[in-house]
């Protein structure tokens, strides 16, 4: 019965959890400092031998009950005397709780809403909590058994409700009741931290902002109830408007969002502690009247309630029109304190953090200081509301922020990510650094940036302190966003990036190697940054594009400013070193940003002008030109490169094997892929036979990545990209590489739209399986393909105008064909298709997509030359055919 | 005296001033200009649409300095700015009939 008991209670009324945190500490009354109250003598020295167990604990509840009992006859049965009886019921609660035995997992018992504010009636529900630190088992169900029983044999009314520490998880989809109780949870026996656990597991961000959303509902359908009036001739002390659940509404409010709250406004604090008082005190003397728990004040019991409370004096009538003429200026009193909480309660943003008119702050400013990891929420709440940190926070971080090391303000994963994502560059986020930055808080997450503290280099350009220089760079990428029409362009490659928050990050440490009299400050600051990819766990592949970035960070503005771009030499170095588009577009920017920060003067029109025309210029050597570079025996940096992947190469590759794979692939290759990557490759390439297909599915992230090893042969880069499409795949990234003898590497990157692979196990073999039918030539992909086709060329969103741009100048042994279109399924299968029917053979692509945009650059040739004039002509009509959707 | 303008790239700038000093001239003016001579700019791609930029980011250098000096300047600017490619620039001279320091009012003569 207890299982289902207690199943029952956990999926009960009650439900959703809230990060409480602060008030829970708040209390911080643990077991050991809950005041036990010494019973009376009479109690324990009954005659007639010494009763048992239950005899004397029912004893006990009837002297506790009959001490309320005698202060609410008093008129006296108000704060004082129910926070008595409250202690009552604790000792009674924890000797229960002793006696219920020990057993082998943490458990808490917590007193939930008025008894958790000590605050209980006489013939009040006991509403606990009672937490278990692992799973409910068996003997868990004896205590439950052991504790509860003797507490229903007193005759009480208790409201339990039980839960494992780990369901605080699911308490974001409970209901709010529940979240509302735990607003007044107080430790009464056992392990008191198993709430901050219990609370910690739930998603704190929105529990707040439902927590107080929901109280505001339930007000206004109790008010409902009462015709939205509280002057009721015969009112309801607890439910009625102005009546004991308005107060509890008004105080969790300002607990929840602000807790000087009703001392701003409303009736004021003074007046409020008043009402309750009294209020408090009718309601003892209701429940000592009827004998039961009932709250609504009658006529026959208004003339007892006046007579208790000492309303005296002239006639029975007149007493009582004086008593309940108190009791609607009381009840006023807390409608109009409950009145102002709900107008001017700040909005609830996080948790123990709300907007208010002066920007974000904490509610509970003493559990902020000793929690440095929920700062950075505080900052990310402001840049989404688009407002500040209030002044009132930034200082409780000043005089805390000295305490912690930088791993106390990113504890964990989420924290570390968390971090990252601030650093998205929108408007606010240069002003939310700031307010770090001077509450000595950047410093203490970034100790290298204190470094650069007010740092003044002189020279006779820069016209700021370094740090605010740094800072300023920030600010210059924000603005990108809503840039003027001249800046737009570059607005538009900081929208195409992947993860901005890597060139805010990079930008943050490009200077900070200037706390060095130093002439290579880059060299310092790429040193450092080091440390903070190490606090941020950052993987592999965003540890290098940082430090590439603060390392190189001067050589954009050195090449555009300083040397003959027009010179292709300069270019095809610079691009040889960037090596990605994505690269390029990070250094541009960061360049652009970092000139602009110097001083107002420094980016000129004329600066600008020169740095978009090394971008383009780098740009499309990566993508257009790379093709005639291939590796190949002479010297240069990829001579360098290829040594390193040799050097490192793993027990089984032979030296002589990679070499021999890698000559003839274009040299961005080296560039493109990770060293175990290119291992992976020459595996697969290992003794590949003619008419073999070799291929490598691997989930990355969120996403996958396909790899093809093999022979060249016509419509190999269409059946691949079909195969992928006809499975609902959506193609982000890809290249495609041809060797001069013939040896392909097909690499895609791509998002499993359908949940393809993620649902079926052999999903990766099915795929792969078909791949090898299509290029065998058993399976035919245009038919598979043609009713996805057909889906996808219906277009669903007002797209743009497809652009083809074919280049027969830019290299000398392929004519390259650009292409940027509306991304849509099937695409790419569908312009390769169209190249290889018109007898071209598809030697490299670059695929990239941008939001909806897709680009991709095809390098061709035909029986092994470029296209002539007239072939290229008709290649462009049958893609514009394509592209249009009209074959 | 005469007032040189030289319309340079925007990379040779340095080497002009450098090639300058040595002839003990010293006061410049340098300016970022854009425009085109014979080298009409060209048509970039970027993305594939083309997109014009005829008008080019150079620098231009102004010097005042003595009838003597002239041919030497122009010689040397000539010299430290020349690449051989289409695109080096021009050097203007021209007359300067007077010329006041502001500070003292005086006239140079």
């Amino acid at each position: 019965m207890l299982r289902r008991l207690a199943a029952g209670a956990r999926h009960g009324v009650y439900g959703r959890a809230v990060l409480f945190g602060p008030r829970i500490s708040a209390y911080d009354t643990g077991v050991g400092s809950v005041p036990i109250v010494p019973m009376t003598d009479h109690l324990t020295s009954v005659s007639g031998g010494v009763p048992d167990a239950p005899t004397l604990r029912a004893r006990r509840l009837d002297a506790a009950r009959d001490e309320l009992a005698a202060a609410a006859g008093r008129g006296e049965g108000g704060r004082q005397a129910m926070r008595q009886y409250s202690h009552r019921m604790d000792a009674i609660v924890q000797q229960l709780f002793a006696e219920a035995g020990p057993v082998s997992q943490s458990v808490a018992v917590f007193a939930l809403g008025g008894y958790g504010r000590r605050e209980l009636c006489l013939h009040s529900d006991v509403d606990l909590l009672l937490l278990f630190s692992d799973r409910i088992d068996e003997p868990a169900e004896q205590l439950l058994r052991r504790f509860l029983n003797p507490l229903w044999d007193l005759g009480l009314t208790v409201g339990h409700h039980v839960r494992e520490v780990a369901e605080g998880r699911t308490l974001t989809d409970d209901n709010p009741e529940f979240l509302l109780a735990l607003t007044d949870a107080r430790p009464v026996v056992g392990d008191a931290t198993l709430l901050d656990a219990f609370l910690a597991r739930s998603n704190a961000a929105r529990t707040a902002t439902r927590a107080v959303g929901a109280l505001k509902t339930l007000i206004a359908e109790r008010h409902a109830r009462f015709n939205d009036t509280l002057y009721q001739i015969e009112p309801d002390v607890k439910e009625s408007p102005g009546g004991l659940r308005d107060l509890f509404g008004a105080q969790t409010i300002a607990m929840l969002t602000d807790p000087t709250l009703l001392a701003q406004g409303g009736s004021g604090a003074r007046a409020l502690e008043d009402a309750e008082e009294f209020l408090l005190r009718v309601r003892s003397v209701l429940h000592l009247e009827a004998g039961r728990h009932h709250n609504v004040l009658r006529h026959e019991m208004q003339e007892r309630a006046a007579a208790r409370l000492g309303y005296t004096g002239g006639t029975a009538r007149q007493s009582v029109e004086r008593f309940m003429s108190d009791y609607f200026r009381h009840a006023r009193v807390i409608d109009r304190s409950l009145r102002w909480a709900l107008r001017a309660a700040p909005t609830p943003v996080g948790p123990n953090m709300v907007r208010a008119a002066d920007g974000v702050r904490f509610v509970d400013a003493g559990y902020a200081a000793d929690h440095p990891e929920t700062w950075v929420a505080a900052f990310q709440a402001a840049m989404d509301a688009g407002c500040g940190v209030s002044d009132d926070a930034l200082a409780c971080i000043q005089q805390n922020a000295g305490r912690f090391t930088p791993d106390a303000f990113m504890p964990t994963a989420d924290h570390q990510r968390a971090w990252l994502a601030l650093l998205k560059p929108r408007a606010g986020l240069y002003e939310r650094l700031s307010e770090m930055h001077e509450a000595g808080m950047l410093g203490q997450v970034m100790p290298e940036f204190k470094r650069i503290d007010c740092r003044v280099v002189r020279d006779f350009y820069h016209k700021y302190t370094v740090d605010e220089h740094t800072l300023l760079t920030i600010r210059n990428l924000e603005r990108l966003a809503n840039a003027t029409p001249e800046r737009a362009r570059f607005g538009r490659v900081l929208s195409e990036i992947h993860q901005p928050e890597l060139l805010v990050l990079a930008l943050l440490y490009h200077d900070i190697g200037k706390w060095k009299d130093d002439d290579d400050h880059a060299a310092e600051s790429e040193r450092l940054i080091v440390k903070m990819c190490d606090r941020l766990q950052l993987d592999e592949e965003e540890r290098s594009t940082v430090r590439f970035l603060v390392g190189q960070h001067l050589r954009m503005s050195l090449v555009a400013f300083r040397r003959d771009t027009e010179d292709p030499q300069i270019v095809a170095h610079l691009a040889a070193l960037i090596g990605t588009e994505e690269r390029l577009k990070l250094l541009c920017l960061m360049t652009l940003a970092d000139v602009e920060a110097v001083s107002r003067e420094t980016l000129t029109p004329w600066k600008e002008e020169l740095l978009w025309r090394l971008y383009v210029d780098t740009y499309n050597h990566l993508t257009v030109a790379y093709g005639d570079e291939v590796i190949d025996s002479s010297p240069g940096s990829h001579a360098a490169l290829v040594s390193e992947v040799i050097a490192g190469r793993p027990d089984d590759l032979a030296a002589e094997e990679v070499e021999h794979f890698l000559h003839g692939l274009p040299r961005r290759y080296l560039q493109l892929f990770s060293h175990d990557a290119i291992y992976a490759h020459v595996r697969l390439a290992r003794a590949l036979a003619p008419g073999t297909i070799r291929t490598l599915v691997r989930k990355k992230g969120n996403e996958w990545e396909l790899t093809v090893i093999t022979y060249d042969q016509p419509f190999l880069f269409s059946n691949c990209s079909g195969v992928l499409s006809s499975y609902g795949m959506d193609i982000l990234r890809g290249y495609a590489f041809t060797k001069p003898d013939g040896l392909v590497v097909d690499w895609f990157h791509f998002s499993d739209l359908e949940r393809f692979l993620a649902m079926n196990e052999g999903g990766a073999t099915q795929m792969t399986k078909r791949l090898e039918d299509v290029v065998a030539g058993t399976t035919d992909i245009a038919a598979r393909l043609k009713g996805r086709e057909e889906g996808a060329l219906v277009p669903k969103l007002p797209g743009f105008a497809p652009v083809i741009h074919s280049d027969n100048e830019s290299s000398p042994r392929y004519t390259i064909v650009e292409i940027v279109a509306e991304n849509a399924l099937g695409l790419l299968y569908r312009m390769s298709r169209a190249m290889s029917e018109s007898g071209c053979d598809v030697d490299l692509v670059l695929i990239s997509t941008e939001g909806r945009r897709a680009i991709d650059v095809f390098h061709l040739t035909k029986e092994g030359k470029k296209l002539s004039a007239s072939q290229l002509t008709e290649l462009t009509a049958n893609l514009q055919r394509v592209l249009e959707g009209r074959s | 005296m005469k007032l040189i303008k030289a319309i340079v790239r925007p990379n040779k700038v340095d080497d002009v001033k450098n090639a300058l000093e040595k002839l003990h001239i010293s006061g410049m003016t340098v300016t970022e200009v854009r425009g085109h001579g014979k080298q009409k700019g060209h048509t970039a791609i970027y993305r594939g649409q083309e997109y014009n930029v005829s008008l080019l980011p150079k620098m231009e250098v102004e010097v005042v300095i003595p009838d003597a000096l002239a041919t030497d300047a122009i010689k040397a600017i000539s010299e430290a700015a020349r690449t051989g490619e289409i695109g080096d620039g021009r050097v203007f001279v021209l007359p300067v009939l007077e010329s006041y320091r502001i500070r003292t009012g005086e006239k140079e003569v």
